[in-house]
């Protein structure tokens, strides 16, 4: 039988706020030593009160902006209460019934809109490492802010689940209000299947799998979570609405033992912490530093940059910051202060356009950072440190002019980066590395001269003239050793043909 | 209204407490005296009374996004545990 799969993803994004959500304890525990960075906030000692960071509520707003989502004026916190010892509270402060996100959509790049059903500031947990006999437990990561994004069930299959993290995880990044890291699980996503017979208006049971952190165990797990549904109704039997574990290593995901009838967390008001109430400006005020978005990129530069090469470089914040600083200068990009989280400052509020002349150039550099730069080894840090524009512009203008090589091209610009050399300006390396290409006819007709005058090309001359085409290429390779290599090839071949048709 | 047994039973498991069967029904005893006195609130009409969240008239309680040093330092809060190692809280294991 045929079944319609049914898939609502929540997806949890750690912000990068220098403190946390509650206490003015370094967030960024990255590389550093367990319980190095908590407070006795975040221990929750006897009367310990939590400090709403503003910085939050800012980068709520913006990431609520990238998703197309209405922000409401009025939202609140409320505690839900579990016990578990990574929650030194006994409970965890979320927004359970006014949300300060709410409804709007993702656009995928096939086109495809998943509505997001709301999102929500909360609290993350500590992190437990177990052991044989004990679990140790850390509390450096107790009350990062995160959001909370839950879509509506919109997605029907494996490969929609797995673009649509995928969207939301450069959305949040181009936002720039989280470090992205998957790696690190700065984005943990919980996937819900349901199965239907195809054309039924009723939805299936649903299992959730739960704590993906990459698109690929996203996409892995809902396949086989609907092959596995799939094989059960097709024998009759029942799905158990449960919550699921992925193993990556073997590919499949199993029931996880869990007291779901237990589950009861008595939400109530959070006492300790006044309500959002925003104002109309503040909101209007922060949406505008929204920085350049996927959908922005994707419709300036749809016909300077191929599909594939555009979907690539969407994945690097930077590098589509700074196209689109080269496409018109009225984006220029700033860096935040924070180093590595990039924010342009200009906003959304102007609309990326590609000015005239400037398409081959994008298509030129867009090219080399996908071709050389991406497969450098140290891209990873050339990302944090990008060329200027002016630079990348002069790059592009010396290649069309055929001053420089393809071959030149792809040193000068990874001489760009070079710390030795970067800062000089394109036309100072290209020069001190001898790349630049003669084209000054006068010149190369002169070196073409020398080259017809030595004993050694006279054979190829006569050969040529007996019409053996493929001996040019012998003598244009004369032509280019005694240039070392600085003329333009074809312009050689031009005046070696005028010559010997003589 | 009518408290359970189930009903001390299920919070005492969401509370991690191990009760007595004597202290079951003196616990469902005193539950039923506290929610029949809070339950006199049910006489008033409450139909068009927004509800309360937090009785200070205060919102917008922010601060800036700014790291302070902090006096507690960790081998402190550590030894408020039970047991620690590897400057992390040892639990029973849990999964």
């Amino acid at each position: 039988m045929k079944y319609l799969p049914t898939i609502g993803i929540e997806c949890h994004v750690q912000l990068c706020t220098k403190t946390k959500l509650f206490s003015e304890v370094d967030n960024d525990a990255r590389g550093k030593e367990p319980n190095s960075c908590v407070s006795p906030i975040d221990y929750a000692l006897p009367g310990m009160l939590p400090r709403l960071n503003g910085e939050a509520i800012r980068f709520a707003i913006l990431a609520g902006r990238a998703m197309n989502c209405k922000i409401n004026l009025h939202s609140r916190f409320d505690r839900k209460h579990y016990f578990y010892p990574d929650s030194p509270k006994g409970y965890q402060i979320t927004q359970f019934y006014q949300p300060i996100i709410g409804a709007g959509y993702v656009e995928l790049p096939s086109g495809t809109k998943i509505r997001i059903e709301h999102a929500h500031l909360e609290g993350d947990a500590g992190k437990l490492t177990h052991f044989d006999t004990y679990s140790l437990v850390d509390f450096n990561r107790v009350d990062t802010p995160l959001i909370e994004i839950v879509s509506m069930p919109d997605i029907h299959s494996a490969k929609d689940a797995h673009d649509y993290c995928k969207e939301l995880w450069r959305l949040m990044c181009h936002a720039g209000v989280t470090y992205g890291d998957l790696y690190n699980g700065n984005m943990r996503f919980d996937v819900n299947i349901s199965l239907a017979p195809e054309g039924s208006k009723e939805l299936g049971t649903r299992a959730e799998v739960k704590n993906l952190n990459s698109f690929r165990s996203v996409e892995r797990a809902t396949s086989y979570e609907i092959k596995r549904q799939s094989k059960l109704l097709d024998q009759g039997k029942k799905v158990v609405q449960e919550t699921r574990g992925w193993s990556d290593a073997e590919g499949k995901t199993t029931g996880q033992r869990s007291k779901e009838e237990a589950k009861d967390y008595r939400y109530m008001p959070e006492p300790d912490l006044p309500p959002i109430n925003l104002s109309k400006e503040f909101v209007e005020t922060e949406s505008a530093k929204l920085p350049l978005m996927p959908s922005d990129y994707r419709s300036a530069f749809s016909d300077a940059v191929k599909p594939d090469t555009l979907e690539i470089l969407l994945d690097y914040p930077q590098l589509m910051q700074k196209l689109g600083e080269i496409a018109s200068p009225s984006h220029l990009g700033h860096t935040s202060l924070r180093s590595s989280v990039p924010r342009g400052f200009q906003g959304r509020s102007a609309k990326l356009m590609v000015l005239d002349g400037m398409a081959s150039t994008i298509s030129l550099i867009s090219n080399l950072f996908t071709s050389v730069l991406l497969a450098e080894e140290k891209s990873a840090e050339y990302l944090n440190d990008l060329p200027s524009a002016k630079d990348l512009i002069e790059l592009a203008e010396m290649n069309e002019k055929k001053e420089l090589s393809s071959t030149a091209t792809k040193e000068v610009f990874l001489k760009l980066f070079d710390p030795q050399m970067k800062g000089r300006g394109t036309k100072n390396i290209a020069k001190e590395l001898g790349l630049i290409q003669e084209n000054d006819l006068g010149a190369l007709e002169k070196i073409v001269d020398v080259v017809l005058a030595k004993p050694e090309t006279q054979k190829a001359q006569n050969d040529f003239k007996a019409g053996e085409e493929k001996v040019i290429g012998f003598l244009v390779g004369q032509v280019m050793k005694e240039s070392h290599g600085k003329a333009n090839p074809g312009a050689v071949q031009k005046i070696l043909r005028d010559r010997l048709s003589k | 209204m009518d408290i359970k047994r189930e009903d001390i039973l299920h919070l005492a498991e969401l509370s991690e407490f191990t009760l007595s069967d004597a202290e079951i029904d003196d616990l469902g005893e005193d539950l039923k005296g506290i929610i029949k006195y809070i339950s006199q609130l049910d006489e008033l009409n409450t139909d068009q009374v927004e509800p309360t969240y937090q009785v200070f008239e205060m919102d917008n309680v922010w601060r800036e996004d700014k790291i302070l040093p902090q006096e507690a330092e960790r081998e402190m809060l550590l030894e408020l545990s039970k047991e620690d190692q590897d400057h992390q809280i040892k639990v029973p294991k849990v999964l």
